[in-house]
C-alpha cells in the first residue's frame, strides 16, 4: 500500500526554529522543573507572607503588666498607668495590703511585679526577671519623684520646670532625604538578581541536559537530516527560555500579590519597575548562558557527564552571584546614607559592564537607581555583542560535536573541525 | 522517473589515519531496492550518514536526479539511523507528527499520515503511549514510520532488520518492497544476506571503504567462475584435474565440485566424467549471496 504524496511546503528556517521551540515548550511546561518548581516557589512566597503578617500582628499586640503597689510606693501607681500608653505597654495596677501578700502573688504568677518601698526609692519584686520597658518606666518615675522633691525643696515649681523641659526639641535638617523607593530598590534588586541567578542556572541546566539527551538517544541524527544545527540550538534556547520566563513571571506576580498586602513593600511601583528590568536581564542573561551551556554540553555523549562538562560555565555563574554581594552592599549603603568608597564604586561599575556578569549585577544596580543612562545602554550593547559572539562560537562547537558520539570531545577539536 | 537516481560518486572519507571510504561509487535507481552488505566497519553507516548530510565527505559527490544533493533535497530522504533514535518519553503519535512537520508537512497531513502508518505497521492502538513503553521491535516499527510518513523520494535505512522477530521482518520486507514498487529508491544495509538476496533488486558488496561488486545477484553470480557438482562414482581421484581449465574445489564422497575457467566448456567436463563410468549428477552450482559475499570479501586483497 502506498500513500499519495501530500503537498509539502518548503520548511523555512523560521518555521524549523518555531517547531523545535514549540516542542521544547510543550514538553518542559509539563515537566517536573516547571510544575513542582512553580508550586514550591509560590508556596514559599505564601508562607513568607503569612509569617510576615503574623510578625506584624505580634508587634501590634501590646503586652499588659499586672503590677501591685504596697506602702507609700502606691503613689507611683497613677503616674505609671498614665505614662504606659506612650511606653508601648499597658499596666493593670492594684493596691496590695502587705508586701508579704504581694510577694506570694508574684510567686503564684497573679502579679508580674510588686512595687514596695518609697516613691523615690522603690523596691521591685519579680519572679524571674523584669521586662526592660517596665523597668525603664519605673526608674524614670522614681527619678522624677526625687527631682520634684528636690525642686520643691529649692523653692521651684516642679510643674513649671517640667513644661519647660517638654518644650525642648531637636531640629533635624535632612540633606538627602531617603525615600522608601530608594531604600527598597537595592533590596528588590538583590532579590531579583538572586532569582536571575537561580533561573539562569536551572533553565541553563535544562538546556544542557536536553542537548545531551538528544545526543544520547541519537534522535539528533534524524533531526539534523532535516534541520541545521544552529536552528536546533536556537529552537531549544527559545522554547526552554520561554518556559523559564513564564515561571519567573508567575512567581514574580504571586510574590507581588502576596507581599504588597503585608505592607513590607512601601512602594509596589518600584517593585514592578524592578521586575521589568529583571525580565529584560533574564532574557539577555539566559540566552548568553544557555548558548554557552549548550555548546559545552554537546561535547559529551552521556547525560551523567553534563555537569562536569559544563563546569567552566556554571562556575562563571557562581562567581557572578558572589560578585553580586560586592555590588549590592555598596548600592544599599549608598542610598541608606553611607559613603561609597571611590575604589569600590569604580570596581562595581567595571564588574557590572563585563558581559557574563552584567545581567545579574546590572539588575541590582538598575533597581538601586544609580546607573547613568549611558552605562545602562553600554551594558546592553556589550551583552548583545557577546551573545552574537557566543552564538557564532557556540553553534560551531555544537555543530561539530553533536554527531560525534563516544568519548568527551576536546574543546579545541570541536572548534577546529569544520565538517 | 528515469532521472530519479541517487548517485554516490567517488566519495571518500577519512577518520584521522583511517580511510573509511575510498572513492566509493554506486547508484540506486528509482523503484529499486538496493541492499548494502559488507563486514562490520566496511563503511556502510559512514556512506549513509554522508548521503543524509549528517556527515560531510572529504571528496566526491552525492547526487539526486543528476544534481548535487542539497539541504532541501535531503528533506525528501527518509532515514533510519543505525542507532535508533527517537524521544523516549514523548508520545508515539506526538513525535511522529513532530518529525513529519520538520520534514515540511502541515500538521493535519502529518497527523493523518502518522495514524495511517501506525495502523499499517500494527501499532494502531499504541499512538498515545510513550515510546519507551513499547518493546524494542515495536520501537523499531515506530522508527520505520518516522522514516516513511512524510512520503520520501528516497529511503536510507541502516540495518532495518536487526533485532526484529520473523513476523516483523515480514512486515518490514513487505513495506520496503511496496515502497520500491511505488517508485522510491530504497537503500538499506543488512547482515542478513538471505533476506537481502530474496528482497533486493541489486546488491552492493563493500569492504574497507571500497565497492567490491555491485549488481543484481544474478549479475554477481555471472561474474564468478561457474561451478558444477559432478557425481561420478567410477572416477579415479583427481580425474577432474585432467580436464583442460577445470579445478576440483571440493570432494564429498563420490561427488566433486569442479570450477571451470570461463574459457573451458562444461560439455568437455561432462564427457570426461562420462568417460570414467556412470554419472549420477551433473548440476550447475548457483552460489548464494552468502557464498558470493565470502568469496568476494576474502579473495580481494585488503587495501
Amino acid at each position: 500500500m502506498s500513500f499519495a504524496s501530500p503537498e509539502r511546503a518548503a520548511l523555512s528556517p523560521r518555521r524549523a526554529v518555531y517547531l523545535i521551540a514549540r516542542r521544547e515548550f510543550a514538553t518542559r511546561i509539563r515537566g517536573k522543573v516547571f510544575i513542582i518548581g512553580t508550586i514550591v516557589a509560590v508556596a514559599l512566597l505564601a508562607l513568607y507572607a503569612v509569617l510576615q503578617l503574623a510578625v506584624i500582628d505580634r508587634i501590634n499586640t501590646t503586652t499588659t503588666f499586672k503590677v501591685g503597689f504596697s506602702g507609700s510606693a502606691t503613689a507611683l501607681a497613677q503616674p505609671l498607668e498614665a505614662a504606659s500608653p506612650s511606653l508601648g505597654f499597658k499596666v493593670h495596677v492594684s493596691d496590695i495590703a502587705t508586701a508579704a501578700q504581694g510577694r506570694s502573688a508574684v510567686r503564684a504568677g497573679s502579679l508580674d511585679a510588686l512595687v514596695d518601698g518609697t516613691p523615690g526609692a522603690p523596691q521591685v519584686v519579680v519572679k524571674t526577671g523584669i521586662d526592660p520597658a517596665l523597668q525603664a518606666a519605673l526608674v524614670s518615675l522614681a527619678k522624677q519623684n526625687v527631682l520634684s522633691a528636690d525642686l520643691s525643696a529649692a523653692g521651684l515649681s516642679p510643674a513649671a520646670v517640667e513644661s519647660q523641659i517638654d518644650a525642648v526639641s531637636l531640629r533635624i535638617d535632612t540633606l538627602q532625604p531617603a525615600t522608601a523607593a530608594q531604600l527598597q530598590g537595592p533590596i528588590i534588586g538583590f532579590v531579583m538578581a538572586f532569582a536571575l541567578y537561580l533561573f539562569i542556572g536551572i533553565y541553563g541546566g535544562v538546556i544542557g541536559q536536553g542537548v545531551v539527551a538528544e545526543k544520547a538517544s541519537r534522535v539528533v541524527e534524524i533531526l539534523l537530516s532535516t534541520v541545521q544545527p544552529g536552528q536546533l540550538l536556537l529552537g531549544k534556547v527559545v522554547g526552554i527560555g520561554l518556559v523559564g520566563l513564564i515561571q519567573l513571571g508567575i512567581i514574580a506576580v504571586c510574590g507581588l500579590l502576596f507581599i504588597v498586602p503585608t505592607g513590607v513593600l512601601a512602594l509596589p511601583g518600584a517593585a514592578i519597575g524592578a521586575v521589568a528590568i529583571g525580565v529584560m536581564w533574564f532574557v539577555l542573561g539566559f540566552v548568553l548562558y544557555a548558548l554557552m551551556l549548550a555548546a559545552t554540553a554537546s561535547l559529551v555523549s552521556r547525560v551523567e557527564e553534563v555537569s562536569s562538562a559544563t563546569v567552566p560555565v556554571s562556575m562563571l555563574l557562581v562567581v557572578t552571584w558572589l560578585l553580586a554581594y560586592v555590588v549590592a552592599i555598596p548600592a544599599i549603603d549608598a542610598v541608606s546614607g553611607g559613603a561609597v568608597s571611590p575604589g569600590l564604586g569604580t570596581l562595581t561599575t567595571v564588574l557590572s559592564l563585563i558581559p557574563p556578569f552584567t545581567p545579574v549585577l546590572m539588575s541590582i544596580r538598575m533597581a538601586a537607581g544609580e546607573v547613568p543612562l549611558w552605562e545602562g545602554l553600554l551594558s546592553i550593547v556589550l551583552v548583545l555583542a557577546s551573545i552574537a559572539g557566543v552564538t557564532w562560537l557556540g553553534a560551531r562547537i555544537y555543530a561539530n560535536s553533536i554527531l560525534r558520539f563516544g568519548a568527551r570531545i576536546k574543546l579545541t577539536d570541536a572548534l577546529r573541525r569544520s565538517s | 522517473m528515469a532521472d530519479r537516481v541517487l548517485e554516490i560518486d567517488r566519495v571518500s572519507k577519512r577518520y584521522g589515519s583511517v580511510a573509511a571510504l575510498q572513492e566509493l561509487s554506486f547508484e540506486v535507481r528509482a523503484g529499486e531496492l538496493f541492499g548494502f552488505v559488507g563486514p562490520n566497519g566496511a563503511g556502510k553507516t559512514t556512506t549513509m550518514r554522508i548521503v543524509l548530510g549528517v556527515l560531510a565527505a572529504d571528496a566526491g559527490e552525492v547526487r539526486w536526479g543528476g544534481a548535487p544533493i542539497t539541504f532541501a533535497t535531503r528533506r525528501r530522504i527518509g532515514y533510519m539511523p543505525e542507532e535508533r533514535g527517537l524521544y523516549p518519553s514523548m508520545g508515539v503519535t506526538e513525535q511522529l507528527v513532530y518529525l513529519a512537520e520538520l520534514h515540511g508537512m502541515r500538521a493535519p497531513d502529518a497527523r493523518a499520515a502518522a495514524a495511517r502508518w501506525l495502523e499499517r505497521l500494527g501499532l494502531g492502538d499504541r499512538g498515545g503511549e510513550q515510546l519507551q513503553k513499547l518493546s524494542q521491535g515495536n520501537q523499531q516499527r515506530v522508527q520505520l514510520a518516522a522514516a516513511l510518513l512524510f512520503s520520501p523520494d528516497v529511503l536510507v535505512l541502516d540495518e532495518p532488520f536487526s533485532g526484529l522477530d520473523p513476523v516483523a521482518v515480514d512486515v518490514m520486507s513487505a513495506v520496503l518492497r511496496e515502497q520500491a514498487d511505488a517508485g522510491i529508491s530504497v537503500l538499506f544495509s543488512s547482515h542478513q544476506l538471505e533476506l537481502v538476496e530474496q528482497l533486493c533488486d541489486r546488491v552492493g558488496i563493500i569492504r574497507a571503504g571500497r565497492m567490491l561488486a555491485a549488481g543484481s545477484v544474478e549479475e554477481l553470480r555471472s561474474g564468478s567462475a561457474p561451478r558444477y557438482w559432478v557425481d561420478a562414482p567410477g572416477a579415479a581421484a583427481g580425474w577432474a584435474g585432467e580436464v583442460a581449465g577445470a579445478t576440483a574445489v571440493r570432494v564429498e564422497g563420490s561427488r566433486t565440485l569442479v570450477e571451470l575457467q570461463t574459457t573451458a566448456s562444461d560439455q568437455v567436463l561432462l564427457q570426461a566424467a562420462l568417460a570414467t563410468g556412470p554419472v549420477r549428477e551433473f548440476r550447475r552450482d548457483t552460489p548464494t549471496l552468502s557464498e558470493l559475499f565470502r568469496s568476494v570479501v576474502t579473495e580481494e586483497p585488503a587495501a
